[in-house]
């Protein structure tokens, strides 16, 4: 259920009103989505919903109590209201405590076009087509998912603040397998507009990956110069940033840890050519302007040219710690540089092309060592040239040694993400002179 | 006891009459729908306070329409005439739009309709318990661990409940509710000097059962175990890695159950409906009763009615009833069986699906998910003791850490949360920084030791993830200790060297 800013201010005015908390905070969120999956260029499931949410945070002598609803009516409401007061009289003192947020200023986030609440299952059903004649015309068998939708995210308190972040996005994402089922390809794309979304374009550039009869090689496992297309790059990216949190820094739990005492702010970790930066403004990439517990996101660099810059920073541990608080951010974007994907290519005499990856997951967090796999388009470069299919390998790989020595970096562009995680990332092309993989994977 | 179901049973029923009666009408030849309430209840404690405690309730309906020979859905978190009669529009609208670029009409098979409630036995109603007495219960587990060595703990109890009616155009009405606790910590040791840290999670399990199983299960005295093995952790050596035996404790063993055969043996993977996200498997139709999994030892039952079981219920999310999804899956190393959801079985020549349908929520969409899976104990004699007398040089695994798999379920790398060596068929000290690398089928072939049900545990998890939009799915696995022989274990420092 998409609601209205107005349509919110007059709902949350209501129950603040009604409120016999010290303080509250009430977060709204809703809105509509739906999508079409297909396999073997054909459909297979389709969904469209609605839904809403009203979470109610009563504050009372210290202590926070939540509870939240999917229901609008006036004595649900009223009920989780009363409910969240009880909660939070039943619990111990906060020693932490801090009070909801008064009014604050947020920067324009440009992440909706009302034309995307128009769209229904058939304009889904016309993008699917595309990509199936796209992956038929090179023999390839098409899977993926086309998906649409609108959500809003808003906030008010009784200490005044309000603030109300949509955003639509209409997306799509390919898997092309030849038709042995011995290799793959990927692509996707995310547009603010369906008419902006080429669906051909994304399964011609899948496809165009999958169609190779070629045997797939088998690399011994260890050290490759490779090429990390910018859907690869941000899986990474992403990781890192996440790992960015104050808390685990000042107390000793995270590899931003200095030994001794405090967080590794301002040094420099990586290799300059890494920056990191969230901002609503951005043209690629926005992040929403509603942070976790309404703090504003600002234009930020988490990372500049190799140097921690920020941290996340909850509004407890800012308030304890005297910082600025600082919200975690599910959008980013990772700095580019000027090497296109194909002169990185011709600058590797033997190494790997990645295209994507698969579970990845921290493997030793305290030294940023990741693992994971290669999907859907893993490619031999050989003096200079793509040459044929490389089965997938698994990787552990540390981002602390990866991002400290990038060979080249190209144009930065926004890389798919599903709707429904409600993060945008944008990465560019990378290229490094060592990536351990540790062992094969028959997966394809 | 728990109490008589939250939802208002009258307003539900008239809602799915309304529903499956206008599907009928826009010509449906089949529909089905799901309405309910999903309570969930999070409580997080970090050190001394009490950091988050939110209670949540999700209403709504999921109606799925077959129209043409297509599927359409329409979902809402409403349960009022207006919304249901809305989604039964837009499903038939969303089939027909799908039908578009179907190749064929989808074929369903028909479950016997039944009529029938069923409510998941617990002794104390988890959503009845105070906030206070769980602060309470969470503040004593995090002190338990930080007095033990620990310099920082946080807890968490989760309490859900799922209130659901199912209905379809068969004539099918089920009734059904299903409570799930989840009572968990994370212990941490730090060395300031260093810049080290180590931590040690919680070995305990959620349950499908009430608050009784989060007093019972012994978490404070883990939390106390924890707090010192996290500073042991620490001063630990880390792993020589190597090819070499390894005995998995089943708080390991469940999560390798889970992701090496639980998601292997999807149909809909073997199909490629998850080809664009969760993936495929290295299985293919052929293999059903033919492929050797693993060794003898190896029997893997689907087990829907497992007592404590997360993914214990009485009908699955098509309406197929429990007994459907009690079947064995790998038998004394053979390849046996898929799990199934409705539209799947005729896709590889049978007759009809097993059970093993789900949907997180009822605004979601059902898709084939895993009922609880387990690995049989040996039926003779053998204690943990016995398969760790069998190893020269190896290595024992308890807890679960680092995870991840291939798409297709084949190339695996699992950690652990305590390692110790094993030296000439007796425990040894305690190292660090280990995980092991495998192959699925070469892995479950090298299964040469098998714990008796006196090492049975049940294992699990709450987050399961597949499907696009993603859905989380609560799956229990059961597990005794087992023993397999040449695994590549590596030392994650090395990987960094």
């Amino acid at each position: 259920m998409f609601l209205s800013s107005d349509d919110v201010k007059a709902l949350t005015d209501r129950l603040l009103a009604r409120s016999r908390a010290d303080a509250c905070a009430i977060s709204v969120s809703g809105g509509e989505a739906q999508n079409l999956r297909f396999a073997r260029g054909a459909a297979t499931t389709n969904t469209a919903a609605s839904d809403v949410r009203v979470r109610v945070s009563s504050h009372v002598g210290g202590r926070v109590g939540s509870v939240s609803t999917t229901s609008l009516d006036d004595a649900a409401l009223s009920a989780a209201l009363a409910r969240s007061e009880e909660i939070a009289r039943l619990l111990p003192v906060d020693p932490e405590y801090v009070a909801p947020l008064g009014p604050q200023n947020y920067s324009e986030s440009r992440r909706y076009d009302p034309s995307i609440g128009e769209l229904r299952l058939d304009a889904l059903a016309l993008k699917v087509e595309a990509v199936a004649k796209a992956c038929a015309a090179r023999g390839v068998n098409a899977f993926g998912c086309a998906a649409s939708g609108r959500r809003f995210e808003a906030m008010a308190t009784s200490n005044g603040l309000f603030a109300y972040d949509p955003r639509g996005e209409i997306e799509l994402s390919v898997t092309a397998r030849n038709k042995t089922d011995r290799w793959s390809g990927w692509a996707g794309v995310n547009r603010l507009a369906a008419d902006a979304l080429d669906a051909t374009e994304v399964g011609r550039r899948a496809a165009e990956k999958a169609a190779r009869e070629d045997e797939p090689v088998d690399l011994k496992p260890g050290d490759y110069p490779v090429v990390l297309e910018p859907a690869a790059t941000a899986e990474l990216a992403s990781w890192l940033i996440h790992a960015l949190d104050a808390r685990a820094a000042d107390e000793g739990r995270s590899f931003f840890s200095r030994p001794g005492r405090g967080a590794r702010q301002g040094e420099l970790l990586f290799d300059e050519k890494l920056t990191l930066r969230v901002d609503p403004g951005d043209g690629l990439a926005p992040s929403g302007a509603l942070g976790y517990e309404g703090v504003p996101h600002r234009a930020r660099d988490f990372i500049a040219k190799g140097a921690v810059e920020s941290f996340y920073r909850s509004r407890a541990w800012a308030q304890k710690t005297d910082a600025e608080a600082v919200p975690h951010s599910a959008s980013f974007h990772m700095g580019g540089g000027d090497a296109s994907l194909e002169e990185m290519v011709r600058a590797t005499k033997h190494g790997v092309l990645v295209t994507r990856l698969w579970y990845t997951n921290w493997l030793d967090p305290r030294e940023l060592l990741l693992t994971g796999l290669t999907r859907d388009g893993n490619f031999l470069i050989e003096n200079g040239r793509v040459t044929r299919p490389v089965r997938n390998m698994r990787f552990n790989e540390s981002l602390a040694k990866l991002f400290r020595k990038i060979e080249a970096l190209g144009p930065s562009e926004r890389v798919w993400s599903a709707f429904h995680e409600g993060g945008a990332c944008a990465a560019p092309p990378l290229l490094v002179e060592r990536f351990s993989f540790a062992s094969r994977s028959s997966g394809i | 006891m728990a109490k008589d179901f939250s939802l208002d049973r009258a307003l539900v029923s008239d809602l799915a009459d309304l529903a499956l009666k206008a599907a009928a009408q826009a010509g449906a030849s089949y529909a089905d729908i799901r309405l309910g309430e999903t309570r969930r209840e999070r409580a997080f404690a970090r050190d001394d306070r009490l950091e988050r405690f939110d209670d949540n309730l999700r209403l709504g309906f999921g109606l799925r329409v077959l129209l043409d020979g297509a599927w359409g859905f329409c979902a809402a978190t409403r349960l009022d005439r207006a919304s249901v009669l809305a989604a039964v529009e837009r499903a038939c609208a969303n089939a027909r739009a799908a039908r578009t670029v179907q190749a064929g009409a989808i074929v369903v098979e028909r479950h016997e309709p039944r009529e029938a409630l069923w409510r998941m036995p617990v002794e104390i109603d988890p959503l009845d318990v105070s906030a206070a007495a769980k602060a309470d219960f969470l503040l004593s587990v995090t002190a338990a661990a930080r007095d033990a060595g620990a310099d920082f703990c946080t807890a968490w109890l989760n309490c859900e409940r799922e209130e659901r009616l199912f209905a379809n155009s068969y004539g099918a009405r089920l009734l059904q509710s299903r409570t799930r606790v989840e009572p968990a910590f994370e212990a941490t040791a730090i060395d300031r000097a260093s810049g080290r840290y180590a931590t040690r999670e919680s070995l305990i399990p959620a349950r499908g059962a009430g608050f009784e199983y989060a007093l019972a299960c012994g978490l404070k005295e883990d939390a106390a175990r924890a707090g010192a093995q996290a500073r042991q952790k620490l001063a630990a050596k880390p792993v020589t890695p190597g090819v070499m035996d390894v005995v998995l404790d089943p708080t390991n063993l469940w999560l390798t159950i889970h992701e090496t055969v639980g998601h292997s043996t999807e149909l809909d993977r073997v199909l490629g409906w998850e080809a664009n996200f969760a993936g495929t498997s290295f299985l293919k139709p052929q293999m059903r009763g033919q492929l050797r999994f693993g060794s003898d030892l190896m029997t893997i039952r689907a087990e829907r009615s497992r007592e404590g079981g997360l993914a214990t219920i009485g009908f699955d999310d098509d309406g197929a009833p429990a007994e459907a999804a009690e079947f064995l899956i790998v038998e004394n190393g053979v390849f046996k069986n898929w799990q199934m959801a409705l539209g799947q079985a005729h896709h590889v020549g049978l007759s009809r699906s097993n059970g093993c349908a789900y949907a997180d929520d009822p605004t979601a969409l059902p898709i084939q998910r895993m009922p609880n899976i387990s690995l049989e104990a040996n039926k003779a004699p053998c204690s943990l003791d016995d398969l760790i007398g069998g190893v020269e040089q190896g290595l024992y695994v308890i807890g679960a850490g680092s995870w991840s798999i291939d798409q297709q379920r084949d190339n695996f790398q699992f950690g652990g949360q305590l390692f110790y060596e094993i030296r000439d068929g007796r425990l040894g000290e305690m190292v660090q920084s280990a995980a092991y690398q495998g192959r699925t089928l070469a892995f479950w072939n090298s299964l040469d030791g098998l714990g008796d049900e006196t090492t049975f545990r049940l294992g699990g998890t709450f987050t399961c993830g597949k499907a696009e939009p993603i859905q989380i799915a609560p799956v229990s696995h059961g597990a005794p200790a087992a023993r397999f022989r040449g695994v590549s274990v590596l030392c994650t420092e090395r990987e960094n060297a």
